[in-house]
């Protein structure tokens, strides 16, 4: 009896044993995700990356990027305006009061929409020696992290970021950003320097179709863009600020226009494959330029007093029914004073003012307003009005208009060459309206007389709609409003912040703003109002007011 | 109607045909064996016919049947009890054995489908017979579970046909994993999963537009079970129960035994049911108002404007849209066999028509059983098969639903005019509107957005019991489980819910299951001397589950996109009829024509191929023409080790080895053990038995722990599809943990069970305590410096505790009348112990239904809580006010604002027997528990609440003025006059947290049943015959304002908590009327 017992007990065992390691094998079988891989090519996870440095649109999160932030810091800069009176947005407010994530979404494309995809395609790439990449990956980041703090300030994660254990983050301080972004920028040139190992042109456009067609000489200079900008950053700061770095970079940057760095969208799939601001996506139906770009348009701008129509107004902004250009003024809407009757501007997508409803098609639509345009990240005419800021800045006047000049020039072949499509032909630039608009010395001084005004103020024509958070950074750097040290007007001619347009008495500044103007937006709501308190309650960012915090770049 | 008098046709002429062998000479006689005391049925009594080797043994429900010839005796013997002889003279006998020292016979079957005598048990069972099941003749048979078990609650999700019900045993313990408990049939884990709408974007299995667990329901997969295949149900609440299951039971186990054959004779069994259905909840509205603001009339659904100018028409619309519900149930069974060999076959056909028009539920039930003995019952083998279809056409539900629009929509409007009848156009409300800028009509609604469900499954079990010894028994459970569900959801072009430029949505998706399971066990039994008996048990189960799905969305219908390009037909649907390319069919109507026309010129226009195919959105592998997949597979090996002194000191211990393949690796071995003590003092200390006043008294108490596991796959953070243009992958938001452990449960639980006055009086408490530890919380959002926006972590705790009282009281008992109480109480309180360090708030996001209340937790705060946003107040507590408008300042913080966990719970169950009258009546009462009424804020906002009946009342709001001085000692009191009619933002912008009701109560009468047994021989032979009469849900008493707070904003697919108390837009349960006739041959 005990003997059978024990026989059985033997038996039992030995067959648990066998039974368990084939068990194990089978359940080891089920464990990995079968429906979703741990690790894909990097060729594949570059699109993602480069989409968003306009919007993201993946299967977990769209919307994240510049052109969703965009849409408000337009109205800061006054790009463009509400259609109807007292958007909280136009008055440079924000939705904190309703725990909104409006005005994070370049957080979220920075950390989430970029993080560890950039991350991977570092990591992976170094395995692969595909050093290409490893460069577009970096130039990328540097760039992301520049967009991040230009909007976000010192509130930004840098030394902790990325860090899937971690619970929370301490904020960092914009300068060690700024570094960092020099750091990175340098490492890409390195790579993207690289040729042999798995580096090739062919292979590296599989990821960048949409951007610069695996092209490295063409990122090298977008990233020499990026050192050009953050070396710029800090006009405002005479021990730091220096003059002949911003030039170096701006001569090893973008030169022509076909070294732009755009983005493009394919244009034919689901809704992330047309731009953020197209009629097929409709989000900027209430949108419509205002007086101050259009008066800059019609020539009635006081920098700027032609008395005629810019040859470059029918590609960026809209005419009205009455075939003229006017805006609206910020906070007012189709209310706004001056405007006359038929004279309220038609709306992006070529529609009545009256009209936010997108068209079926964009067959008139212009601009960056297409279903897919090619959307400018940094152009050759941007670093050329760069160059002449710095040279203006060290004195160099002569220079400093040929810079200008140059600028201008960039900026009408972009528009030809690159927006001409849906512009009547009547209305398009002819060689004689451009040499008659450059030989007018309103708009091109002798350099004697050039300021800085002229220059900031074309720049903000030719960055207009697409240049949002760079022309925000340039008006912060002259606080909006900051007088030309040489001519006593503002440098920002004529332009009119909120709370100074009003004439009924009422400030049209957004109440919480206590009478300040915008200065940067608050980190993402639910990325860290839920769960980083400590340090929200460091840098202030309970404040009402904590918008309206002027950053360390635009400081003495 | 028809259909049944061709049944009835049928079966009449099946009785003339019926063998000549029934009228035999030697006949059969069956009866049911139950104890004296306390009426419950004992098992394995032996009935002997005198003098012969005939013998038979009673099963679980003391039911017996057994061949005699005339003028033969039967003898009944049982261990414990006085034996009896019996002469039987008819075909059914009953008999009541009386103890012989008190024990109780009472039988149930626990876990790994073993039955034991309860008196061993440590730990707290309760069963439910399936008569009782069948007598509510509820299809869903869940539904007819709550009030008849101590600490189940039912969260029935809406009372749209065909909808999903959950049940939840002793509150809930995961906070982001499943609750429900695991489902055993015949010892067989069976499937209950509800399809979950979220595929994270195609990264799992759900629909590939990834919808929140609340625009359509789907059935819970056990409701597939015919409940007439029922013979009863134990429920085992605590993990010490299920400690033998292991994690999947974490939740407790529903363990059902279905019906087997019960003689080897032919014996014949058919009832069937007429429901007729009725909506008669309903939240109140204010109709007085038209549309505008401010009191100024505008074109609009909100109902500030102006009173109705006298003598406006009104029209009954409630009225117009619902429908009499009418289902019918035809069930009918059949026991025959083979000298030791018996069948039973059973089928069953369901079909319902919804009281919402277009809401139709189908089911057809097939099973067949046998249980056949070999070698002298040395070996049993049972197998079955079963057969289940159902199909059901859906409506959608909470936003978006037919509700909210039925009760927003003006009632100068005659809903019935909800379509152009040249056009088909969805007809405009306000001109000039675009069709998708407006509500949709309830009645179009229902009409055009709309889905539909298929399915098919089969199940197939063994059980194989085999005793080659008398000291050793081995058995063992095989199933295998397997169904095919395909459906649709579609949202119209013109509907509200879409936008023009989305012509219309179409979600296609087609999921498979399979699950095999089995167990193992040997189990030796010794007797050591007189006094100790010993028990020993062993065993191994495995389990495999794997769901396959493919499942397409797209949108832009194609005949729409035609409609879109052309300027006179925006957004209208099928302009031109086109086929699946998007190609104009030749001859094809040039106008708008109907769904019945398409579907003659498109075949199945719910496929896909309508859809623009570059709209397409599939998950993952389907994109390779694969399915997506989740697969579970798990090992376990247990064991079992009871010692048993004179039978009345009990003392088990068992031990559970498991291996899951949803764990890294390194953390996929985890084993817990449980231990549980039984003692029978009234045994021990017979002097307690004097006097007649207590027979039996038992205290018990048990220990264990169990193991919870993570999602399928939670483990690994993976890349999904970029669609932006270039394609390719982006990483998702789940920061998935590659070095998650199990969740561990522990629990201990006492209880003690008493028996008075000769068994008039059973009482039976317990109280329990859970902790459940290192919960994992799935999905919690925290900085996106982490890369990821949501995240998994082993980090939660909560704990659980309740007290459950089950009092059973004969009231009355006399020849000819009966009267059976009993109670079910129930007392539960719960909290979140830990949450993730810095986590102020972690929540389901199925759960954020409307604006801004949702089913989020906090540390320390209940387990079931509601945040939401509520009016901002100084430090004082005092409301702070606008200084401009006198309108309170809202507080948008999700803050802890209710809990939804009611104070206590009580069924009351009553059943009266007088003569040949049964009544049964289940009564079941909630106190406590707060409700967020989202329709009411929904309609508050629209001018439509009672809430905003006296709007022309001047007020002055309480409070203090936020004009810098709220917090300081002196703040301004509020002066300001407001009427709200002239300022409607006081209603507009009422928070959230205005709209939680507090201590909601009910008391409702679930079920009720009037049964007539006619006399024996009442027609010549019937067996037995009986009519009844059942009513649900009949009556309702509530402080709610709303239709019935018995509703739940989710379906039973959610994860967590769940929305149960989230009321917004969803349909109460209509009531019902049910008559029918039951039969035996």
């Amino acid at each position: 009896m005990k003997k059978t017992f024990n026989k059985i007990t033997c038996s039992v065992a030995a067959a648990a044993v066998l039974l368990l390691s084939s068990c194990s094998k089978k359940i080891d079988e089920a464990f990995a995700n079968p429906n979703s891989l741990v690790r894909q090519p990097i060729e594949t996870l570059l699109p993602g990356v480069i989409a968003n440095m306009a919007i993201q649109h993946s299967a977990n999160g769209t919307l994240y990027g510049p052109q969703n932030d965009g849409q408000y810091i337009g109205r800061f800069i006054q790009n463009w305006a509400t259609n109807t009176s007292l958007n909280q947005y136009d008055r440079m407010g924000d939705n904190f009061i309703n725990n909104s994530d409006v005005m994070g979404s370049i957080w979220a494309m920075h950390y989430y929409g970029m993080g560890k995809n950039i991350t991977q395609i570092i990591e992976w790439g170094t395995e692969e020696k595909k050093w290409d990449y490893v460069g577009v990956a970096q130039a990328i980041r540097a760039w992301s992290w520049l967009t991040l703090t230009d909007v976000h300030a010192e509130a930004v994660i840098l030394k902790q970021a990325f860090r899937p254990d971690l619970l929370v983050f301490k904020y960092d301080e914009q300068e060690e950003v700024y570094e960092e972004i020099k750091r990175l920028c340098t490492r890409a040139i390195e790579n993207l320097s690289k040729t042999g190992d798995g580096v090739s042109a062919a292979n590296l456009a599989l990821g960048d179709q949409f951007m610069n067609g695996g092209d490295v000489n063409k990122w090298k200079k977008f990233v020499y863009g990026v050192m050009a900008r953050t070396y710029h950053r800090i006009t405002n700061k005479a021990a730091l600020y220096q003059p002949d770095s911003v030039i170096y970079y701006c001569d090893l940057a973008m030169q022509t226009n076909a070294e732009n760095t755009s983005l493009k969208w394919s244009n034919a799939g689901g809704s992330g494959t047309y731009s953020y601001w197209s009629p097929f996506r409709g989000n900027i139906g209430t949108l419509r330029q205002t007086k101050f770009i259009a008066d800059l348009m019609r020539g009635v701008n006081g920098q700027f007093p032609t008395g005629s129509n810019d040859p470059r107004a029918p590609y960026i902004i809209r005419e009205n029914p009455n075939g003229t250009y006017r805006g609206i003024l910020p906070a007012k809407g189709g209310a706004s004073a001056g405007l006359l009757l038929g004279d309220s501007s038609n709306n992006f997508w070529g529609g009545l003012f009256q009209s936010t409803t997108a068209p079926g098609s964009d067959a008139n639509c212009r601009y960056v307003f297409t279903n897919a345009p090619i959307f400018p990240i940094i152009s050759a005419a941007e670093i050329q009005f760069i160059k002449a800021e710095a040279l203006f800045r060290k004195g160099l006047k002569p220079q400093a208009l040929t810079a200008y000049i140059n600028g201008i020039n960039l900026n009408f072949d972009q528009l030809i060459g690159d927006y001409q499509t849906n512009v009547p032909v009547g209305m398009r630039i002819s060689p004689t309206t451009r040499a008659a608009y450059l030989a007018n010395p309103l708009v091109v001084p002798a350099s004697a007389s050039l300021t800085l005004s002229h220059i900031m103020m074309q720049k903000y024509v030719a960055m207009y709609a697409w240049g949002l958070v760079e022309t925000w950074v340039d008006m912060r750097r002259y606080h909006y409003t900051d007088l030309d040290p040489v001519t006593g007007n503002q440098v920002y001619r004529e332009f009119a912040p909120p709370n100074t347009t009003s004439t009924s008495g009422v400030n049209d500044l957004y109440p919480n703003n206590s009478g300040k103007l915008i200065y940067r937006h608050r980190p993402r709501y639910n990325s860290e109002y839920l769960y980083n308190v400590d340090e929200l309650n460091r840098v202030g960012a309970f404040a009402l007011d904590y918008i309206t915090k002027e950053h360390w770049f635009s400081k003495p | 109607m028809r259909k049944f008098l061709q049944l009835f046709l049928a079966l009449s002429l099946m009785l003339i045909l019926l063998p000549p062998a029934l009228q035999a000479q030697e006949r059969t006689v069956s009866g049911t064996i139950i104890s004296e005391d306390n009426k419950t049925p004992l098992s394995g009594v032996t009935i002997r016919v005198k003098g012969t080797r005939r013998i038979v043994q009673t099963d679980a429900n003391g039911k017996f049947s057994i061949k005699v010839n005339p003028g033969e005796t039967l003898q009944v013997s049982y261990v414990g009890y006085q034996t009896v002889d019996i002469k039987p003279d008819g075909g059914t006998v009953g008999v009541s054995l009386k103890t012989a020292d008190n024990t109780m016979g009472e039988v149930v079957v626990t876990a790994m489908d073993i039955k034991r005598n309860p008196r061993e048990l440590g730990y707290s069972v309760q069963k439910v017979s399936g008569t009782d099941i069948q007598e509510t003749q509820r299809e869903n048979f869940l539904n007819s579970l709550q009030g008849r078990v101590a600490g189940l609650t039912l969260d029935q999700t809406s009372g749209i046909a065909g909808s999903s019900s959950a049940v939840v045993l002793r509150g809930f313990n995961s906070l982001s994993l499943s609750n429900q408990p695991l489902y055993v049939v015949d010892g067989v884990v069976t499937d209950n999963s509800t399809l979950n709408e979220t595929s994270s974007g195609g990264a799992t299995n759900g629909l590939a537009s990834d919808k929140p667990n609340r625009v359509s329901d789907y059935q819970n997969r056990i409701a597939d079970i015919n409940p007439s295949d029922i013979e009863s149900i134990t429920v085992l609440k605590g993990p010490e129960a299920t400690a033998l299951y292991g994690s999947q039971a974490s939740s407790g186990a529903i363990i059902i035994t279905t019906r087997k054959a019960k003689t080897n004779k032919l014996a014949i069994q058919y009832d069937n049911s007429f429901r007729f259905q009725k909506v008669t909840r309903w939240p109140e509205t204010l109709d007085g108002y038209s549309g505008g603001l401010n009191t100024l009339p505008s074109n609009s659904f909100t109902r500030f404007g102006p009173a109705y100018a006298p003598g406006t028409q009104l029209y009954d619309n409630k009225d117009y849209f619902f429908r009499t519900g009418t289902a019918m149930t035809h069930n009918l069974g059949l026991d025959f066999g083979f000298k030791e060999s018996k069948f039973r076959v059973s089928g069953s056909y369901f079909t319902q028509k919804g009281v919402v028009p277009n809401n139709d539920f189908k089911r057809y039930n097939f099973r067949i059983s046998n249980t056949t003995k070999f070698f002298k019952n040395m070996l049993e083998i049972i197998p079955s098969f079963a057969y289940i279809k159902t199909e059901n056409h859906k409506v959608t539900r909470s936003a978006g639903g037919f509700l909210l629009g039925l009760l927003i929509w003006p009632s100068t409007n005659d809903i019935r005019n909800f379509e152009n009848q040249e056009t088909g156009d969805k007809t405009d409300l306000f001109d000039g509107v675009s069709a998708n800028g407006e509500y949709d009509n309830p009645l179009w609604n229902v009409n055009n957005n709309k889905g539909r469900e298929d399915l098919s499954r089969k199940t197939y079990s063994l059980g194989v019991n085999f005793n080659p010894l008398k000291w050793l028994s081995l058995s063992g459970r095989f199933g295998y489980d397997t169904y095919d569900q395909d459906g649709y959801l579609f949202f119209h072009p013109q509907s509200f819910y879409v936008t023009s430029g989305t012509g219309g949505t179409l979600d296609n998706y087609w999921r498979h299951y399979e699950g095999y399971n089995h167990t193992v066990t040997a189990t030796a039994k010794k007797q050591v001397g007189k006094n100790w008996n010993l028990r020993l048990m062993g065993g191994s189960m495995w389990q495999d589950y794997k769901t396959e799905m493919y499942a397409v969305y797209g949108t832009n219908i194609v005949d729409s996109v035609g409609g879109l390009l052309n300027a006179a037909g925006n957004g209208k649907m099928y302009l031109t009829p086109r086929d699946a390319q998007g190609i104009v069919i030749p001859g094809g109507v040039p106008a708008i024509i109907t769904d019945k026309q398409l579907s003659t010129l498109l075949g199945n226009y719910m496929d896909s191929a309508v859809t623009r195919p570059l709209t397409r959105l599939r998950l993952n592998r389907n994109k390779f023409g694969l399915p997506n997949y989740v697969q579970t597979r798990q090992v376990a090996f247990f064991g079992e080790f009871a010692v048993n002194y004179k039978n009345f000191i009990f003392l088990n211990y068992t031990h559970r080895f498991e291996e899951s393949s949803t764990l890294p690796k390194k953390n996929r071995r985890y084993d817990y053990p449980g231990g549980s003590m039984s003692i029978i003092l009234s045994d021990i200390f017979a002097s307690l038995k004097k006097g007649n006043i207590l027979s039996y008294w038992k205290i018990r108490t048990s220990l264990a722990s169990t193991a919870r596991l993570n999602s399928p796959y939670s483990t690994q953070s993976v890349l999904v599809d970029n669609l932006a243009s270039g394609g390719g992958y982006s990483y998702g938001f789940f920061n998935n943990n590659a070095d998650l452990y199990p969740e561990k449960q522990s629990t201990y639980e006492l209880g003690t069970e008493l028996r008075l006055f000769k068994g008039r009086l059973s009482a039976e408490i317990t109280y329990y305590n859970t902790l459940n530890k290192g919960q994992i919380i799935e999905n919690f959002r925290l900085s996106y410096a982490t890369s990821f926006v949501l995240n998994t972590q082993n980090a939660g705790s909560t704990r659980n505790k309740g007290l459950e009282i089950v009092l059973d009281y004969n009231v009355a008992k006399k020849k000819d009348f009966n009267w059976d109480m009993r109670f079910n109480f129930n007392r539960m309180r719960n909290k979140v112990v830990a949450l993730p360090k810095n986590l102020s708030e972690y929540y389901i996001a199925d759960t954020w239904l409307y604006l801004n209340a949702r089913g989020g937790l906090v540390k320390n705060g209940p387990t079931t809580s509601i945040t939401a946003s509520g009016y901002a107040v100084n430090n004082a507590g005092q409301v702070i006010i606008d200084a401009a408008t006198g309108i309170p300042t809202v507080d948008a913080t999700f803050r802890v604002r209710g809990d939804r966990n009611p104070n206590f719970t009580c069924g009351w169950n009553n059943s009266f027997r007088w003569k040949n009258w049964r009544l049964n009546m289940l009564w079941d009462l909630k106190v406590g528990g707060d409700i967020y009424n989202g329709t009411n804020q929904f309609l508050t906002r629209s001018g439509l609440s009672k809430r905003t009946a006296d709007r022309f009342v001047p007020r002055v709001i309480e409070g203090v003025l936020n004009d810098g001085l709220q917090n300081t000692a002196t703040p301004t009191k509020n002066t300001i006059v407001i009427i709200p009619a002239y300022n409607n933002n006081y209603y507009t912008t009422m928070p959230d947290g205005e709209f939680i009701e507090r201590d909601v109560n009910w008391f409702r009468l679930r079920d009720m049943s009037l049964i007539y047994q006619f006399p024996k021989n009442f027609i010549k032979r019937f067996q037995s015959l009986s009519a009844f009469i059942t009513g649900n849900d009949l009556i309702l008493l509530t402080n709610y304002s709303g239709a019935d707070p018995g509703v739940n904003g989710n379906t039973a697919g959610g994860r967590g908590v769940g929305a149960f108390g989230f009321d917004y837009g969803t349909l109460p349960s209509p009531i019902s009327i049910n008559l029918g006739i039951k039969a035996a041959f």
